[in-house]
């Protein structure tokens, strides 16, 4: 043995194994160091939506209930949570639009109402917010009807079977059916406009038969930019997708049709495993509260489920703020919808592939 | 040593008499067609590749908030933007990090496997070769989930080490690939000249080896650090919350803001794609690629 290893006796077996546990004790502390600490797991928008529930929202419930906010903002949420274990499941909170909260409370994956008693801000809601056809709770709703330009000389737009219109023909924006819950809603709309109700399909098939020529896009932040670069001039739009530029001297307004507009919801809902149940109750309440519903929708431009809530006037003469208001609101079954979905993504998309 | 006169250089020096060659004259059109097509088609597979990167410089640069041709003007609002983003930047830094990590775990996990298949007298070698590229086969999207999937039943969450591994394991049939190439033609007698010369195993394999596949494991570095870079589908289930990577950041911008700055964030991540390509030029040289 030499001098040197009598000065340093560290055998290789040492070494491996202290950088092993230093290895493991670097990736362990953050860990270690929240132990204590609650997380809530919780899904959400990127967007404006998650700049200010980033930088306000978030940090202020964490520091009001001493826990750590852990928000996805990565889609698909559905398919990350069906893939996760029922009693441990990847989000304690689902924040979803309504249909997906079908697909979920169909499967399982979520309970299918919040008891009120746990959430007392539930108490203010509109019915719409806790309605048949809402799983959980509705917490925000955006108003879906016709996004147009007002440059090109249409006239007035009223109605939504003013979307039908000959004028229209290639400048006409509408969703592709099978990924987008507004082109979903349309279709549910297309059957009350043309035939027996939302679930007469055959009325609303011959309905979309009729919108061709049309330009179909995926997602409504694509619709927003083809209104406003005026390849389309009208589509089917949800009204903050159109507020959203209020003051920025676009020639694009928002129409709600005589017929009423279909309901977009924000839903929250919690999962059954989660093991933090009461503070996911408290976040749920939490963002129902006025002061929290306020600032979220004049950020947004979301109508606030809240009946307390009292927005500045430039966005309370736009948005669903009374009772009459909301009285437009359309919802759709999205559980009998989901149940056919598969049929009528098929039909569809042979509509407007031919 | 005896030289040899370059008996055909005459002719080749000699003027052509066209007159006597009338063949020749009737074959010359159809040779500066052929050479006209071929040029129009290169043209052409140039334009299909470059036509993309154009569309997005226009519409980084364009100042309206969507795609608008003509452009209507030259501004820099969208990288503005772009830059004064935190979560733009902190997914920018993250998915180098991301791509750096990878492309060593790649690098040498894929060249080391090559090295053992094409030396190591492997039983069912051929077997081996397809369940190493099998990762290519498979749509990454079921990859992601798979891996999501077992990363829950392992309760470890979704950490950076799982991302890395899943884009490691996306990325190794190209190393993989392209080092096989270079060992394919490589002459074994090389370094048995070097060991028969008193060199170690591990000096053999720094000194002959390793110089010699070196276009092949650079090769498949590169391609590694991109497929990396711009990995979408197996990212997507593997993100963790506050920690995503570029191509998800994009994604979830555009489903929101479908603004010039995705036009821009395109733009930083071409150059730093070419950046990455122009650095390895200097520091190892690229030139030996051409023997690939």
């Amino acid at each position: 043995m030499t001098a040197s290893s009598h000065r340093f006796p560290l055998s290789r077996r040492r070494l491996l194994t202290g950088a092993a546990s230093l290895g493991a004790g670097i990736l362990a502390a953050p860990y270690v160091a929240r132990a204590d600490e609650p997380v809530l797991n919780i899904t959400g928008w990127g967007g404006k939506w998650g700049d200010v529930m980033k930088a306000e929202i978030g940090p202020a419930f964490e520091s009001e209930f001493k826990c750590k906010l852990k928000t996805d903002t990565a889609l698909p949420f559905l398919p990350k949570l069906q893939a996760s274990s029922r009693s441990a499941p990847v989000y304690d909170v689902l924040h979803t639009n309504s249909n997906e909260q079908w697909a979920a409370v169909e499967m399982g994956l979520v309970e299918p109402k919040i008891d009120p008693k746990l959430v007392p801000n539930i108490a203010d809601v509109y019915p719409y917010a806790v309605s048949d056809k809402i799983v959980g709770v509705c917490i925000f709703t955006s108003a879906i009807g016709l996004g147009m330009r007002t440059d090109k000389g249409y006239g007035s737009v009223t109605s939504w079977k003013d979307y039908w219109d000959a004028k229209f023909n290639g400048a006409r924006g509408g969703y592709v059916i099978p990924a987008n819950s507004l082109g979903q809603a349309f279709v549910m709309m297309c059957g009350t406009l043309y035939g027996k109700g939302q679930t007469d399909l055959d009325a609303a098939y011959a309905a979309l038969e009729k919108l061709k020529p049309i330009k179909l896009v995926d997602f409504t932040g694509a619709m927003e930019k083809l209104i406003l670069s005026g390849e389309a001039g009208i589509g089917i739009l949800h009204d903050s997708g159109i507020y959203r530029y209020d003051g920025q001297n676009q020639p694009v307004d928002f129409v709600t049709p005589s017929e009423g507009v279909l309901s977009l919801e924000q839903v929250l809902s919690i999962t059954p495993g989660s093991k933090v149940k009461e503070l996911a109750n408290a976040y749920i309440n939490y963002m129902l509260r006025p002061n929290v519903q306020k600032r979220l929708a004049e950020t947004v431009w979301y109508s606030p489920a809240n009946k307390q809530v009292k927005l500045d006037a430039r966005y309370d003469a736009k948005l669903l703020t009374t009772p009459e208001k909301v009285g437009k609101l359309i919802q759709v079954d999205w559980k009998w919808y989901n149940a056919q979905k598969d049929e009528i993504d098929s039909r569809v998309n042979r509509i407007f592939r031919a | 040593m005896t030289s040899v006169a370059p008996q055909s250089q005459p002719h080749l020096t000699a003027p052509i008499d066209l007159t006597a060659a009338p063949a020749l004259v009737a074959k010359a059109p159809p040779r500066r067609l052929g050479r006209t097509l071929y040029l129009a088609a290169n043209i052409a597979v140039l334009a299909f590749l470059l036509t993309p990167i154009a569309i997005v410089i226009v519409f980084a640069l364009n100042p309206t908030p969507f795609i608008q041709f003509p452009p209507v003007g030259v501004s820099l609002r969208w990288f503005e933007k772009f830059f004064a983003s935190r979560d733009f930047m902190h997914a920018l830094l993250f998915s180098l990090e991301v791509a750096a990590m990878t492309t060593v775990a790649a690098t040498v996990l894929g060249a080391s496997a090559a090295l053992a298949i094409a030396r190591g007298n492997l039983p069912g070698s051929r077997l081996i070769v397809a369940t190493m590229l099998s990762p290519l086969m498979l749509p990454a999207i079921l990859t992601g989930l798979a891996l999501f999937q077992s990363y829950v039943l392992l309760d470890v969450g979704r950490p950076l080490w799982g991302l890395v591994a899943g884009h490691t394991l996306v990325t190794i049939p190209y190393v993989v690939r392209t080092t096989l190439a270079v060992l394919h033609n490589f002459d074994v007698r090389l370094e048995e000249a070097a060991q028969n010369l008193g060199a170690s195993p591990v000096r053999t394999f720094f000194e002959v080896t390793l110089p010699l596949v070196k276009p092949g494991v650079l090769a498949g570095a590169i391609f590694a650090f991109i497929v990396s870079f711009d990995q979408f589908p197996v990212s997507l289930f593997l993100v963790a919350p506050g920690s995503e990577t570029m191509p998800i950041t994009l994604f979830n911008y555009l489903k929101f803001d479908l603004d010039g700055t995705i036009g821009a964030a395109s733009v930083v991540s071409i150059l730093l794609a070419f950046m990455v390509v122009l650095a390895l030029d200097r520091t190892v040289g690229l030139r030996s690629y051409v023997k690939l």
